[in-house]
């Protein structure tokens, strides 16, 4: 709607600004993520989130107080209250509860309101801490790579890869620096309900070709997911949500093609015309004889009417 | 394209005749899905399960895996249309291929507002003014808008004539100010209008609309208003059951500090005795009530009655001719001396003469007994 149709208008560029950054756009910001603890989490699991949080440093906020009222399972109104004031769309919680020790929620707002959630159960935790290895600089857009067939069969595994991918992807790039692939995540569904992470920096390593060999070295975070409770967006909710604007989409230039001279052609499709109906100036010359010796038959023009033409552009 | 191939399948042959180590092919690397825009990979071929239960061997197993991924991945990355910027090669990945949802929804676009359809209608296009115009009285570009416009004008206008119709002391400048301001609040009023147009929100052309997003308080005021609107001033409105009353109505109580100086509460106080209307002194009469107390409770005790205070029994008449003699004389009275615990009839040496001067004055209050009378020392009937 923009920002000047607000009743209250901003009151300088300043203020103006920050609304208009959180208004809906055609093309969108990067998604904000917000990591925060509920109520009691294990070092391990602090850990774990601070991990995560790390993998995606510039596009996410971790907060530093507990939040111990919040269960996005049960109640996820204070979770979206949450997002919308920090103007973010990703949340990943961790808590502990009487079930679970190792508790995380990985969830995705619409319009400030839930989309989808998964909650799972963390074990096996590696932290990056453990690995000794140089690890790539933070923020750099990793490659990301999914193995088993769960991805594509499971419902709820469909969803957990639709949001990992959100979490992780990182920028939207239109172009990569061939030498700057420092990190690579793998997420492998072992079963219907079992993930397992692993994080490795690439070494792009000579081959004698272009194209260098990849070496790769664990450097964590390692854990894995044992999914849980789960909330999916409906059909319908989630086809609103991938709507495109029509600007984003490609525009398809059609007919217009180039000759060799580089010249701009395009085809003009005409109805058949009778030519031997047309009005010409009559010329007693040309007038046809009845022994039909004429060679030429009356009216102008020869050749058949052409159903195409194809006409120079300028 | 051709030659290229051919010659890099001699390297390759010739690599991997070298070093097996080093080679970039992955096999059944068409198997794999790849979203180059997200630099993402997907194996859809099941695990092997063998190696997925056992602990020791996973690791290696997700690596290997890993690695002909990324390997995968990275050929095709490598095989995009790339350029050269400044000492590094970039690639220009295509867009993505996996269908992520939004953030927020598809933004609307703004619905046209009532001039914007007229202008559209007469076809008035909209002609894109220069900020700079030129002033042939200041003999300088002057900007049209924004910054310094204001300055311009005022250096300008530093006298403006009174048309000949206008009163001659009505201020020109002031009279300006006032149409600019009305300007702006037709403006504004314009603006709204055109907003609530879209939004299907009736306006009423005359007139002042409601307060929609009126505060709770606010609402209750109104309704304290309306209701004491009446004839009876709001006595007989019925309420509704949960009707709360307005804060902030009655009159309002200033609390003083209770710390500080009392100076300012001796102050206030002695103000108010000094207006009342004290009752002149009636010494006599304060002795005598007390002579009769003291009396009465003397006799009480001797008699071995109930000693009662103030309020005695019989009206407090028992009283000894002895007694008021020696009062009207200054020597005290028997009887126990009401002070500060050295009653009981201790004796003492001379009878305080003073005792007159303790009794009543200014400080008597209520009802309790004179301040000074806890003084009197009694040595019985004693001269």
């Amino acid at each position: 709607m923009g920002v000047i149709q607000r009743v209250v208008k901003p009151r300088n560029s300043r203020s103006k600004r920050a609304l208009e950054k959180r208004e809906p756009k055609n093309i969108e910001n990067t998604k904000q993520c917000l990591f925060f603890v509920g109520k009691k989490a294990s070092e391990e699991m602090r850990r774990c989130l601070r991990d995560l949080y790390s993998l995606r440093k510039h596009h996410s906020l971790h907060l530093s107080r507990k939040h111990p009222d919040m269960a996005p399972c049960v109640d996820i109104l204070p979770v979206e209250r949450l997002g919308q004031k920090h103007d973010a769309s990703l949340f990943c919680y961790v808590a502990r509860t009487k079930k679970h020790q190792n508790n995380m929620v990985i969830g995705r707002m619409f319009n400030h309101h839930l989309l989808d959630l998964i909650e799972v159960d963390v074990s096996d935790f590696r932290s990056l801490a453990k690995f000794n290895n140089p690890k790539g600089a933070e923020g750099t857009k990793p490659c990301l790579t999914f193995a088993g067939p769960g991805w594509e069969d499971d419902a709820a595994l469909r969803t957990l890869k639709s949001l990992l991918l959100d979490l992780f992807r990182g920028v939207e790039a239109t172009a990569v620096r061939l030498q700057g692939f420092e990190l690579a995540l793998q997420f492998v569904a072992v079963d219907s309900k079992t993930v397992m992470m692993r994080g490795y920096s690439i070494h792009l390593k000579k081959s004698g070709l272009r194209t260098p060999r990849i070496e790769l070295d664990l450097i964590g975070p390692c854990m894995t997911l044992h999914l849980q409770r789960s909330r999916l967006a409906s059909d319908d909710l989630m086809k609103r949500a991938c709507r495109q604007p029509k600007q984003v989409k490609a525009n398809r230039v059609k007919n217009i093609s180039k000759d060799v001279f580089g010249s701009r052609l395009g085809r003009i499709h005409m109805t058949s015309q009778d030519l031997g109906g047309l009005q010409t100036r009559k010329l007693k010359g040309l007038k046809k004889v009845e022994d039909g010796d004429g060679a030429d038959g009356g009216g102008g023009g020869g050749g058949g009417g052409g159903e195409e033409e194809q006409m120079e552009l300028e | 394209m051709a030659d290229t191939d051919s010659s890099q399948r001699v390297q390759e042959i010739l690599t991997q005749a070298t070093e097996e180590l080093k080679s970039i092919k992955v096999p059944n690397d068409d198997q794999l899905e790849y979203d180059l825009g997200n630099l993402l990979v997907s194996n859809n071929n099941t695990l092997d399960e063998t190696l997925t239960r056992d602990p020791e061997k996973i690791d290696s197993y997700l690596h290997n895996l890993a690695r002909d991924s990324i390997q995968a991945l990275l050929n095709r990355v490598w095989e995009l249309p790339s350029e050269r910027i400044d000492s590094d090669i970039y690639a220009t990945l295509p867009k993505p291929t996996t269908r992520l949802p939004r953030e927020k929804p598809v933004p609307k676009p703004r619905p046209p507002t009532k001039w914007e359809k007229y202008a559209r209608e007469k076809g008035i296009n909209n002609r894109k003014k220069d900020k700079k115009v030129w002033d042939d009285v200041l003999k300088r570009w002057v900007p049209r808008f924004g910054y310094r416009k204001i300055a311009a004008e005022k250096e300008k206008n530093w006298v403006k004539e009174v048309p000949s119709n206008a009163d001659p002391f009505e201020d020109q400048f002031a009279k300006a100010a006032e149409m600019k301001k009305e300007n702006v609040a037709k403006n504004e009023f314009q603006r709204l209008r055109n907003i609530a147009k879209n939004k299907k929100i009736k306006v009423p052309s005359v007139g002042v609309t409601g307060n929609e997003y009126a505060s709770k308080n606010e609402l209750s005021m109104a309704m304290h208003h309306a209701k004491h609107a009446t004839a009876s001033r709001g006595k007989f409105q019925p309420e509704l059951p949960n009707e709360k009353k307005v804060k902030g109505l009655g009159k309002k109580r200033k609390i003083e500090f209770t710390t500080g100086s009392g100076q300012v509460e001796k102050k206030r106080n002695i103000e108010v005795l000094e207006k009342m209307d004290k009752p002149s002194l009636n010494l006599d009469g304060a002795i005598h009530k007390e002579i009769r107390d003291e009396n009465v409770a003397m006799d009480l005790k001797r008699k071995g009655g109930k000693v009662y205070g103030r309020r005695s029994k019989m009206g407090g008449r028992h009283r000894t001719k002895s007694d008021h003699k020696s009062l009207k004389l200054g020597t005290g009275f028997q009887g126990k001396g009401k002070g500060k615990g050295k009653g009981k009839g201790k004796p003492k040496g001379k009878p305080n003469v003073g005792a007159k001067k303790k009794i009543g004055g200014p400080k008597m209050q209520g009802k309790g007994r004179p301040a000074g009378k806890g003084k009197m020392k009694g040595k019985g009937k004693g001269k």
